[in-house]
């Protein structure tokens, strides 16, 4: 919510300037507030949404096919580029298909479309404010308030085309007009010439085949009766007749794509968790093959997050068994980022060190409480792209990747305690990373003045046997010096009641041995004293 | 290749060549005093070979460790074989904000009480020369590579010739020093490291000695007793 009035905000700041910028150019420019007919649609189109949707976190081609239909009448109504390849055709019986080679059919499934494409509009909202779902495989956004930052046009439309391959969506139509529907039946229509006003819309629009306006099969055929097949043919047909023997909804779209009647859109809202699932055509037995899957999803996640300047503070990866249970791998980080090659080298070591318990059909990665600041709030606008590139790395990124290697548990700092009892005195405390803690080590004068403490602490006392009256370890020990007795901790029921006293053994070795006061006063070795 | 070419070569170091820089104090001025460099060199391995387990390894570098420790450099002990104890290594001088510990052992919290146990029936028994843990010589070098790293500790029993070349260079690329601490029985082993001590204990007296086995650099003497 948050950052959509920052951008808008955001929007009504840059506006102003552009006079400004313009002033150098030499045809008199439009200084005051940009009329609707200057907008520029971008529409985007990925004709093989589901099937890329379906293959993406696969790593060899495959030759796959949507297929719509039941039992023996099932039909192709989409091949990827391996099964063109075979010489697979859209409408083709399934059992066709299968004839002309291996191929792995897919059902539609509108939920999970709908979701990834909402998906993919928030990862577009990094491009533009506007950004707007025509469902089931296509989106359009007003992209004029950002062809400066892009590089004009050409700029950003090699730029998606880039990222969007980074996603796996290979398949891909581009169509630019000033109104939204123009924009996405260009893209439909392959027709990939921007029309920049709406005078040339007309001309433009004219040569595009009726078919991409997604008609009922009755329409199209009663389009067809009469000779009508592109949308010029349409556009000659008198107003009133078209409104009643088609349909009046027609009429209303036609007139909003010529920028005749407003055409006013909800602009998307942002999504404040992520959750992106792929499935896999295979079921995999090793780590290893997740490796493009997380890369996709983390170049999701980084687009979404740039979008919104935002960064994470966790991860979490779920990976969905062939059995049909789900397993979770929840991952902090001591910093949030939004930095999608430092996700992926700590999600790779946070995998590394597992083996997958039984074999994988999907993974899915979801990321809540994105924080709206930069990832990088040092201000050194350098910083992170040196850390990214592994040249010098900073110290959060260090502990991260070691906790994601080794668990959370394993980095710990040592403490110094003003207590007797030696246990408490020197702890450890698990590092949990985010600053190193000045508080848990205190100086030197805050703790009691002590004897002579050894390097070394035993985990645990461990006992010695006695012998004559002495402990024994690589045979008798020599104890040195005066004891010490150390009683302390009855309040809190760590009571601790023992005769320590410095020892060495035959080598020289001086250990730091005590006698405990209660019965049977067994001895026990708790120090090395190096 | 020609021998003349071979000498030319930047990777090449020639026994009796002096280290550039000046070496890091021991804190020993005996010791110091036959180290090329006046001390420890600045980075690389440093490889402390010990007969008995517990007889000055760690005090023979703790005045190195307090003045890395205080520069601020990161101790990165990985995998000790029993607890650093936090109030001795205050009391040597070690700044202990700056000591982390990687070790998947250590349980957290306090362990008071004693545990039966079988008890042990030698010193090195209870001082595990245990066989490196899966993940250890990833986290040693990963610390030798952290450019922020002063000086990680390890203890293995057991290193292959090449994954000790790897520590070195990993030493090499991120300025710091590598402590290995090894039984004496690795002395045979040919390492790349940048100087290999042993320590032993002499009979009768507080004093050890310590013996240089190899160095980069002139040597005034091969060996001196300290008092640690």
């Amino acid at each position: 919510m948050n950052s959509v009035e920052n951008n808008t905000s955001l929007q009504a700041l840059i506006a102003p300037l552009k006079p400004v910028v313009r002033l150098h150019s030499r045809s008199a420019p439009a200084l005051c507030v940009q009329p609707a007919a200057s907008r520029l649609w971008l529409a985007i189109h990925l004709p093989r949404f589901t099937l890329d949707m379906a293959t993406r976190g696969n790593t060899e081609p495959q030759a796959c096919v949507l297929v719509d239909g039941q039992g023996t009448r099932q039909r192709v109504t989409l091949v990827n580029a391996e099964a063109a390849r075979l010489g697979i055709r859209i409408g083709m019986p399934l059992g066709a298909a299968h004839a002309l080679g291996e191929v792995l059919p897919f059902m539609r499934v509108p939920a999970a479309e709908q979701q990834a494409l909402a998906q993919l509009c928030a990862w577009a909202y990094q491009f533009t404010p506007m950004v707007v779902p025509v469902a089931p495989d296509a989106l359009v956004m007003e992209v004029r308030g950002s062809l400066a930052l892009f590089g004009g046009l050409a700029g950003l439309l090699a730029r998606l085309r880039r990222e969007l391959r980074q996603l796996g969506f290979n398949a891909l139509a581009f169509g630019s007009a000033p109104t939204p529907i123009a924009a996405i039946w260009l893209a439909r229509a392959r027709h990939s010439t921007p029309v920049e006003t709406l005078a040339a819309l007309p001309a433009a629009l004219s040569q595009v085949p009726i078919d991409v306006l997604n008609l009922t099969p009755k329409l199209q055929q009663d389009f067809c009766g009469i000779g009508v097949r592109t949308l010029g043919d349409c556009l000659r047909l008198p107003r009133e007749s078209l409104a009643r023997r088609f349909a009046p909804a027609l009429l209303l779209e036609l007139d909003r794509a010529l920028g005749r009647q407003p055409d006013p859109r909800p602009a998307f809202k942002l999504p404040q968790v992520f959750s992106s699932r792929i499935d896999l055509l295979w079921e995999i037995h090793h780590v290893q093959a997740l490796n493009i899957a997380m890369e996709r999803l983390l170049s999701e996640l980084a687009g979404i997050l740039r979008a919104q300047v935002a960064s994470v503070r966790g991860l979490r990866w779920r990976l969905y068994h062939a059995d049909g249970s789900s397993s979770d791998y929840p991952l902090t980080l001591v910093e949030p980022s939004a930095d999608a090659l430092h996700l992926l080298r700590l999600s790779r070591e946070h995998f590394l060190r597992r083996s997958l318990a039984s074999p994988v059909r999907g993974i899915c990665l979801e990321a809540a409480d994105f924080e709206h600041r930069p990832a990088n709030p040092s201000g050194d606008l350098f910083a992170g792209r040196q850390g990214s590139q592994g040249g010098t790395e900073t110290w959060p990124r260090f502990v991260e990747r070691l906790r994601a290697r080794l668990g959370g548990k394993a980095l710990q700092q040592l403490t110094a305690f003003p207590d007797h009892r030696p246990e408490r005195a020197g702890d450890t405390q698990t590092f949990d990373g985010t600053r190193v803690q000045r508080a848990a080590a205190s100086g030197p004068e805050s703790s009691p003045r002590w004897r002579e403490r050894p390097l070394w602490l035993t985990r645990q006392p461990l006992p010695l046997p006695e012998c004559d009256g002495r402990p024994n370890l690589d045979g008798p020990l020599h104890l040195d010096g005066e004891r010490e007795r150390i009683h302390s901790g009855w309040w809190d029921g760590g009571e601790v009641a023992r005769d320590y006293f410095i020892a060495h053994n035959q080598h020289g070795t001086r250990l730091w041995v005590f006698r405990e006061l209660a019965s049977p006063r067994g001895w026990y070795l708790h120090g090395i004293f190096e | 290749m020609t021998l003349e070419e071979l000498m030319r070569r930047a990777g090449l170091w020639r026994a009796g060549e002096a280290p550039l820089e000046g070496g890091l104090s021991t804190g020993f001025s005996v010791l110091d005093a036959i180290l090329p460099g006046g001390g420890w060199p600045r980075l690389g391995l440093i490889e402390i070979l010990t007969s008995q387990p517990g007889i000055g390894a760690l005090r023979l570098i703790l005045p190195a460790l307090a003045a890395l420790s205080r520069l601020p450099r990161w101790l990165i002990w990985v995998a000790p074989p029993h607890r650093p104890y936090a109030p001795a290594l205050q009391a040597a001088g070690i700044d202990l904000t700056h000591v982390l510990l990687i070790d998947r052992t250590e349980a957290s919290g306090p362990t008071a009480g004693c545990v039966p146990r079988a008890p042990p029936a030698t010193l090195s028994t209870c001082w595990s020369w245990r066989r490196a843990a899966e993940g250890e010589f990833w986290a040693f070098e990963q610390a030798l590579r952290f450019p922020e790293c002063g000086a990680a500790l390890w203890w293995p029993a057991h290193l292959e010739a090449l994954a000790l070349r790897r520590l070195q260079l990993a030493c090499e690329a991120g300025g710091s020093l590598g402590i290995l601490f090894r039984p004496v029985e690795c002395a045979n082993q040919a390492s790349p490291a940048a100087l290999r001590l042993s320590v032993q204990p002499i009979v009768a007296t507080p004093e050890v000695q310590v013996r240089v086995l190899k160095c980069r650099g002139s040597l005034r003497a091969r060996e001196c007793r300290l008092f640690l």
